[in-house]
């Protein structure tokens, strides 16, 4: 039997990250008893190992909780997990899309920061129910005072009725979910109206296939219904519908504002996408829900297996993977170089560190990755439109390109004043447009600048982490393509270019950027039997040029009766090494050249 | 020029013999040659499993046309043991008429009275391991003798009138080219018909490789001598050794030539039917496995196109080069013309490719792994 909606209440947690997001959730799903204590493992909802680990959430895990409220009812609080970076924003917009609140946690002892600004706006946005929590008063450097005035003069919202709350050691917990009840307001949807749920994620099963993450808004779904994929088409016997305890639980049916899974013997994810609305096959509901806008990926980079015969095993894994987190991309591209491997897009730098990392611990490919690089559109003289993923797609001859376009971003960081100067100077080296700056109390700054993305996700995170010592928070957000003056640089090792090393940057930095890939190259490729020139040239102008001397001695001393094994090892030896190393025209480049290159991008300044 | 292939037909109908002294006056710290001090009895025990080790290859050897009595030092043997030891040889062997007879020496052990023996007997050269005339670098090295033994050995073996070689090393550390020109101008000097150079390197398990200390490149050492050696007459026919034409050793030249030889004593290799076949290193093991049998540890057998490329690479250390209708004829056709494409790849300031043969050049013999590597199998 269903819920009663009234008796519904579907919130998310939105924070900064570090702020105690994880915790509260934990301490909510203590106190209501969803989980008994003694199963109880910190950070409950963070189920990748990886996101344990590194104490970031990056896929959502809703958990069902029942609650008691002192008016005598009892409630289901539906807590729907956000992920807090802001490569993963577009996961907060899903979260939020099935909810009707949310809870604002602030770090009392930090204030607010730019995350917190920017996902406060998102569910602004969305018209959820803010309830504002002050976290960590339990520390001596809270300040409840400033936390408020902060979250009054940066966001905005009104501050006065806010909790104050420790998740560490429980206080105001029991306000919280009480306000929950009182604060947020029941989901609205009709018992009557036809069937119409949002699908807000969704997971694959190996023997169940796809698990669809779903809100009904409207009317009520049960095994054994016909259902209907708006988008896609595609119809469906539903097996299987249920509530997240955390653990699944099955369920008759679930009715209007809840929230729940459901199995229905999909095969495949495009099927049933993210942001889709399921409906009734029979009775099918007049239009689709509001989804989501399409996340597109806005940095790519090269994915090559380490072992090259596990190419197979790399694509399986990718599109396993992609099951799992529909915002990434996979084309299958070839390089000189690194082999076959795929061209993957992402949403950011994290999310492309996690793939990788992911790709390694649950499917068990190693792999090399190459610099990541953002898309370019490239104008041409006769008037078409390149758009590049990878520097080879640029014309091979300069003068055919009318005008370069790249991807910008416009960030908003938050610091301390102290830290002003050396971060205005970090944007200027990284391209930035300066956009704003202003004291939100004496001692912070709110400063904003648009930066090329490609500067931008070169290492701009861990420059401002040493600019700041670690006191800055950041936020971004797309704001399209800007013309610049970029070239793409080729390096050529004995005049033939080598497509691996290629790379975009600005005018500017083409000569140091070509010299530092050059002298990297020459102390990288040993020595062969003649002079190898390395050279960088911008279409067929030479910027940079080195020599890798030719080698000059190479012999074993001396070889009588009783060495010739021993010797005839060491040659064999010799010649493994040789072998695998990558045979470029008359040059033997060893893989450490390629793999150092990877480096060389991030390494440069 | 003369040819590869020389069978020991050529050499002088016969076999090459190497028998390995194990003793030395002191262990130089780079060496990892199966050597150690003698202890009392040594010399007895060595003999004698020397002896039943002879006996139990009984083969109906030929005449031997080239022996090499290296080690260790043979030096180091006292006199009166090495009365034995030319009288187990003699027992053991025939030698054909012209036979040469190397004996190292060093110049810490050599008596008069050995090269009294030694010339009494078949001896016909002496290779001194004199290493450097500058007593500091020689006390780096831990060699037991000094400048003045040197100069006085090299005297005693020149008045004997054996075709005397000497060796020389370079790329000590902290060394200078001049340091180099200075030790090979003294060399030069005693008007040797035969010097081997060589560079020191660092060997595992020798006390050397746990000081692991940075050693000179060596180019300039190295290409300097292939200079002065040659500018003094002495005309460099294989990596490290230099001689005065007819000088040549005519032992190491059937290694490189891929031909037969037997090895007696521990740790001596021998090549015979295609098969290397080595001895216990210990003096201990190798006398205890004679007393069953042979002493041998291991055994290594090289078919087809491995075998060719092998003797590809050690005609390759000699200025002859691999004369190809030979080489053909010992290894077969398509394999001959598979090295020589090969060798056609490289540039020929390093590799002189003939249409008789194919062989290093000067810069060829500075580069030979790079060449090797590339034909080996």
């Amino acid at each position: 039997m269903a819920t009663d909606p009234d008796k519904i209440r579907n919130f998310s947690i939105i924070a900064h990250v570090d702020h105690g997001k994880s915790t509260l959730a934990d301490r909510l799903i203590e106190t209501t008893h969803t989980v008994e204590s003694r199963n109880m493992k910190s950070q409950l909802l963070d189920t990748l190992e990886l996101e344990r680990e590194r104490g970031i959430t990056i896929k959502l895990v809703p958990v069902r909780m029942n609650y008691r409220a002192k008016d005598g009812g009892e409630y289901v609080l539906n807590l729907i997990d956000t992920p807090g970076h802001v490569d993963f924003n577009y996961e907060v917009s899903r979260s939020l899309a099935a909810c009707e609140g949310a809870i604002l946690v602030v770090d009392a002892a930090q204030g607010v920061e730019a995350q917190t600004v920017a996902n406060a706006y998102l569910a602004v946005e969305q018209g959820l129910d803010l309830i504002p929590v002050f976290n960590k008063i339990d520390l001596p450097s809270a300040s409840p005072e400033r936390a408020a005035k902060e979250t009054e003069e940066i966001i905005g919202l009104d501050a006065s009725n806010a909790v104050l709350c420790s998740a560490k050691d429980g206080t105001g917990v029991d306000e919280i979910l009480e306000r929950i009840v009182t604060d947020i307001r029941p989901p609205s949807g009709g018992k009557d109206t036809p069937f119409a749920a949002l699908v807000f994620d969704s997971v694959y099963d190996n023997y169940k296939g796809v698990i669809s993450y779903i809100r009904v808004v409207n009317g009520d779904v049960s095994a054994r219904d016909e259902i209907r994929f708006m988008a896609t088409g595609e119809r469906y016997e539903v097996e299987e519908v249920g509530v997240f305890t955390p653990e699944k639980r099955a369920v008759g049916a679930l009715g209007p504002g809840e929230v729940g899974y459901m199995i229905a013997g999909i095969k495949s994810l495009s099927d049933a996408g993210v942001g889709d609305t399921v409906t009734s096959a029979r009775n099918p509901a007049p239009a689709p829900l509001p989804g989501y806008r399409h996340v597109k990926p806005v940095v790519f980079c090269g994915y090559y297996p380490i072992e090259r015969d596990e190419i197979n095993l790399l694509r399986d894994a990718l599109e396993k993977l992609q099951i799992n987190d529909s915002a990434i991309t996979f084309e299958p591209e070839s390089s000189a170089a690194l082999g076959f491997g795929f061209r993957c897009g992402f949403l950011g730098l994290l999310h492309m560190e996690i793939a990788k990392e992911r790709l390694y611990r649950e499917f068990g490919v190693e792999l090399v990755a190459t610099p990541p690089n953002v898309v370019y559109r490239v104008k041409l003289t006769d008037g078409g439109v390149i758009e590049t993923r990878r520097p080879s797609d640029f014309p091979s001859d300069p003068t055919r390109q009318e005008e370069v376009l790249e991807p910008f971003i416009k960030a908003t960081l938050f610091l301390p004043d102290a830290y002003v100067g050396p971060c205005i100077q970090l944007c200027q080296e990284k391209r930035g447009v300066h956009a704003g700056m202003d004291y939100i109390t004496p001692e912070r700054v709110r400063l904003v600048y648009e930066l090329p993305l490609a500067e931008f996700i070169l290492d701009f995170h861990d420059k401002l982490k040493s600019a700041t010592r670690g006191y800055a928070s950041l936020d971004y957000e797309h704001i399209g393509y800007r013309p610049s003056d970029l070239v793409k640089v080729d390096i050529l090792i004995q005049d033939e270019p080598v497509d691996a090393f290629s790379f975009i940057c600005h005018r500017n930095a083409a000569y140091h950027r070509g010299h530092s890939v050059a002298a990297k190259l020459k102390e990288l490729i040993p020595r062969q039997l003649f002079e190898v020139p390395i050279q960088a040239a911008i279409g067929k102008k030479i910027i940079v040029r080195v020599n890798i001397k030719a080698l000059r001695k190479d012999v074993l001393a001396k070889c009588y009766g009783g060495d010739v094994t021993r010797k005839r090892k060491l040659l064999e030896k010799q010649k493994e090494g040789k072998k695998r190393m990558k045979q470029l025209g008359r040059v033997s480049i060893p893989q450490e050249a390629f793999m150092a290159f990877m480096d060389v991008a991030s390494d440069e300044k | 020029m003369r040819g590869t292939g020389r069978s020991p037909v050529v050499l002088g109908q016969g076999l090459s013999l190497y028998i390995h002294v194990p003793f030395c006056d002191a262990k130089c710290t780079y060496c990892a040659f199966a050597s150690a001090p003698v202890r009392p009895g040594d010399e007895k025990l060595y003999l004698e499993s020397l002896k039943r080790e002879i006996t139990a290859r009984a083969e109906n050897s030929p005449a031997i046309a080239t022996l090499y009595i290296g080690g260790g030092t043979p030096s180091v043997l006292s006199p009166v043991s090495w009365d034995a030891l030319i009288g187990i040889v003699e027992r053991g062997f025939s030698f054909s008429g012209g036979a040469e007879v190397t004996v190292e020496a060093n110049p810490g052990s050599l008596t008069r009275e050995h090269v009294e023996l030694w010339r009494g007997w078949r001896v016909t050269r002496v290779s001194v391991g004199v290493q450097s005339f500058d007593d500091r670098r020689l006390k780096f090295l831990g060699r037991a003798h000094d400048a003045a033994q040197a100069r006085a050995a090299l005297a005693l073996c020149m008045d004997a009138e054996f075709s005397v070689s000497l060796d020389m090393m370079f790329g000590l550390p902290e060394e200078t080219l001049r340091d180099w020109m200075t030790d090979l101008k003294t060399a030069l000097s005693f008007g040797t018909g035969h010097i081997s150079v060589y560079q020191l390197t660092i060997e595992e398990g020798t006390p050397f490789a746990r000081q692991n200390p940075a050693l000179p490149e060596g180019y300039a050492q190295y290409r300097y001598a292939q200079w002065r050696l040659a500018r003094a007459g002495l005309e460099q026919y294989e990596v490290a050794s230099f001689a005065r034409h007819g000088q040549e050793c005519r032992h190491n030249l059937n290694y490189w030539d891929d031909g037969e030889y037997i090895g007696l004593g521990p740790s001596a290799c021998g090549y015979v039917n295609g098969v290397r076949r080595t001895n216990a290193p210990r003096l201990g093991d190798y006398a205890a496995m004679t007393l069953r049998g042979l002493p041998i540890i291991s055994e290594e057998r090289l078919e087809g196109e491995r075998a060719a490329r092998q003797a590809a690479v050690l005609a390759l250390r000699t200025k002859y080069g691999i004369t190809w209708k030979n080489f053909a004829k010992r290894y077969g056709a398509p394999v001959a013309s598979a090295i020589r494409r090969d060798l056609e790849r490289f540039p020929a300031d390093i590799v002189t490719n003939g249409a008789e043969a194919s062989s290093l050049t000067p810069k060829g013999f500075r580069l030979g792994n790079a060449v090797w590597a590339e034909i080996i199998s």
